[in-house]
């Protein structure tokens, strides 16, 4: 199982104000720390016209870690690709992909919040369709040398990507939340599936459901791959755990989770700034796993036997994380 | 005088080793002094590079000084809001040394008045917060009505701050473009291969640029009538620089578009031209020049621009 990860400089933290050229800076820094501690992968997530300057293009931002390392990874965590014209997304794949000698996995989502959509003018309402033929669309151009595609809301004739990556197929994960209806999706599409945080028990019944859509699908269990983001707290105690997790709560979870719309019910409906006691914010509270050393290594061996492919740990404790749980996973 | 350097990529036989190759001169030019390194959106030859603003942030982390410029950027294929995101992103990374030219329409097949819109936004966008944009080829948001200003506009300040975690599935009337450019006053060019530009350029104070494929002529004669436009607006030489690109045969001959003949002869043509015509950055288009090359243009024509 692989361990990817990143960094919070691409975003400033409202109880922790700092200079966006210095948040740069760090990310780049964290990531070749990463690299140096034995992280398999790196990335950045995405989000638009923020306050808090949040990082627009992650594949941009691969581009310099990519200059700084040599053997990582790097990932985004997700890309909004319904923002995004597919061949766009796909020359700026490759040209990474070229540059950083083969290193470029895709984590790809379809994004929720409803004026990143309007302001980059694209339709919310399609997003799930385009974001499944935007990916086949990457898929057919950097595996093929020319290609043609008719989808419902993308068309190709005898179409070339340049540059040729080094990849051909760029990796691509589907990042498809945690609903049951995402992971059939992603299961009958053969896509490779990259959940979202929660706890274990849900994690697992989400699997065996993207897992029995595919095999339904035809697809054969070795194409079927699936990751996780998992974020983790470690103390020496479970108090101490526990602290950490209420200061990322507080200072970023909080306004993330509650205040765009990230939380979504059993009708697909988006939930803005619903009470903390709601039990869809109280599972994404619980998936924030706090623990020892060795609680957290019992809890990720979980995710490791149920054939995860790769973990996406959070961007802080990456010393510890190296020290003594990564050396547990070799 | 500034010089920089700019690629005919159709040099490399493919991407992989073509840009590394590209990358290690980028290191030896910037050591001998070369201000400025342009990157050219293109997507007809193996090596080209469709992304210029990706290929120039991983030169960001390569480089200490050198100005990292996306040049020939097309309006069609990336949206608006990506491409003022790019320049800034590129900004942060590099602390201040991005800039941004456009291709002419006439090479997009696209209006005039759509390249000077998506100017007028992405500029628009990082010297103000909020704002909302109504042109004939973009709109941003999208649901900015017909009856909202032309052009670029800004929310009047009314009622308490609602800050943006408590907006809802609302999308406001005006957004911010986010991170803004590291500097305040990022270099934007434009091709002024159409007199409906070269003219809308200079009376907006947007810097011009001619590129390596113009007759030298040709590039004289417009950025001269760039100046007499600019002058007759208002417009002084320290609003803009004048940007200049030309291949160069250095001990070869001269050509039409390709400056040519001993350091020396290179030198008096750049002068002249800059007599002629006001530039200030002058880019050396490289085709098949050596390594050599690249040190005798720097010790013996770019040292001595100013002498």
């Amino acid at each position: 199982m692989e361990f990817w990860t990143t960094s919070i400089g691409v975003a400033k933290m409202r109880p922790m104000p700092s200079a966006l050229g210095a948040g740069y800076e760090n990310f780049v820094r964290d990531a070749v720390q990463a690299e140096a501690l034995g992280f398999d992968g790196f990335g950045s997530g995405e989000h638009h016209f923020m306050y808090d300057e949040f990082m627009p293009l992650p594949l941009q931002a691969a581009a310099a870690v990519a200059a700084a390392t040599s053997r990582i990874r790097l990932s985004t965590n997700a890309m909004l690709l319904p923002l995004y014209d597919p061949m766009e997304a796909a020359e700026m794949a490759a040209s990474l992909d070229v540059l950083s000698g083969g290193r470029v996995s895709l984590g790809l989502g379809m994004g929720y919040r409803p004026y990143e959509f309007d302001g980059l003018g694209t339709s919310k309402r399609t997003r799930g369709a385009r974001l499944r033929e935007a990916m086949e669309v990457i898929r057919l151009a950097t595996s093929q040398e020319r290609f043609s595609y008719e989808g419902k809301h993308y068309q190709y004739e005898n179409e070339t990507l340049i540059p040729r990556p080094i990849q051909q197929p760029i990796d691509q994960w589907f990042c498809g939340g945690t609903s049951l209806q995402g992971a059939r999706r992603a299961g009958h599409a053969g896509l490779g599936y990259w959940l979202a945080n929660s706890p274990f028990d849900h994690t697992e019944n989400i699997v065996k459901e993207y897992r029995q859509a595919g095999k339904e699908a035809g697809f054969d269990e070795s194409q079927l791959r699936v990751a996780a983001f998992k974020d983790v707290c470690i103390g020496s105690t479970i108090e101490e755990a526990e602290g950490l997790r209420k200061m990322l709560i507080e200072s970023f979870y909080d306004e993330h989770i509650l205040g765009y719309g990230y939380l979504v019910d059993e009708d697909g409906k988006n939930l803005y700034n619903p009470p903390q006691e709601h039990p869809l914010y109280q599972r994404f509270i619980q998936s924030l796993y706090c623990g020892t050393i060795e609680m957290v290594v019992e809890e990720l061996k979980r995710y490791e036997a149920l054939g995860m492919e790769m973990v996406f740990l959070p961007s802080q404790q990456h010393e510890l994380i190296a020290k003594e749980v990564l050396p547990e996973f070799k | 005088m500034r010089v920089g350097l700019s690629w005919d990529m159709d040099r490399f036989e493919e991407a992989g080793a073509g840009w590394q190759d590209l990358l290690a001169e980028v290191a030896q030019a910037e050591q001998m002094g070369f201000h400025s390194f342009w990157i050219h959106e293109a997507r007809e030859r193996a090596a080209d590079c469709p992304e210029p603003a990706t290929f120039l942030t991983y030169l960001s982390q390569k480089t200490k000084s050198g100005q990292l410029r996306i040049a020939g950027r097309r309006v069609t294929r990336a949206l608006p809001a990506h491409i003022a995101e790019e320049v800034s992103v590129l900004d942060t990374f590099s602390r201040g040394r991005a800039g941004l030219a456009f291709a002419p329409a006439s090479r997009q097949g696209v209006a005039p008045a759509h390249v000077h819109e998506m100017i007028d936004f992405v500029t628009s966008s990082w010297a103000v917060d909020e704002m909302r944009y109504r042109g004939e080829h973009l709109r941003f948001p999208t649901h900015t009505p017909d009856d909202a200003p032309p052009g670029a506009s800004v929310p009047e300040v009314e009622g308490d701050y609602r800050p943006q975690w408590e907006w809802g599935p609302e999308t406001p009337d005006f957004l911010s473009i986010t991170p803004k450019p590291y500097g305040s006053h990022t270099p934007v060019a434009v091709e002024i291969d159409d007199d409906e530009t070269l003219e809308w350029a200079a009376q907006q104070g947007i810097s011009p640029m001619v590129g390596a494929d113009m007759p030298t002529a040709e590039a004289a004669d417009r950025l001269a009538r760039y100046r007499e436009v600019a002058d007759k607006a208002g417009r002084t030489r320290r609003e803009v620089e004048a940007v200049l690109e030309r291949r160069i045969a250095l001990d070869g001959e001269a050509d039409e578009r390709r400056l040519g003949g001993s350091p020396r002869d290179i030198l008096n043509a750049i002068r002249s031209l800059r007599g002629s015509t006001g530039i200030s950055h002058f880019v050396w288009r490289r085709g098949e020049a050596t390594p050599m090359d690249l040190y005798r243009f720097a010790s013996e024509v770019q040292v001595l621009l100013q002498a």
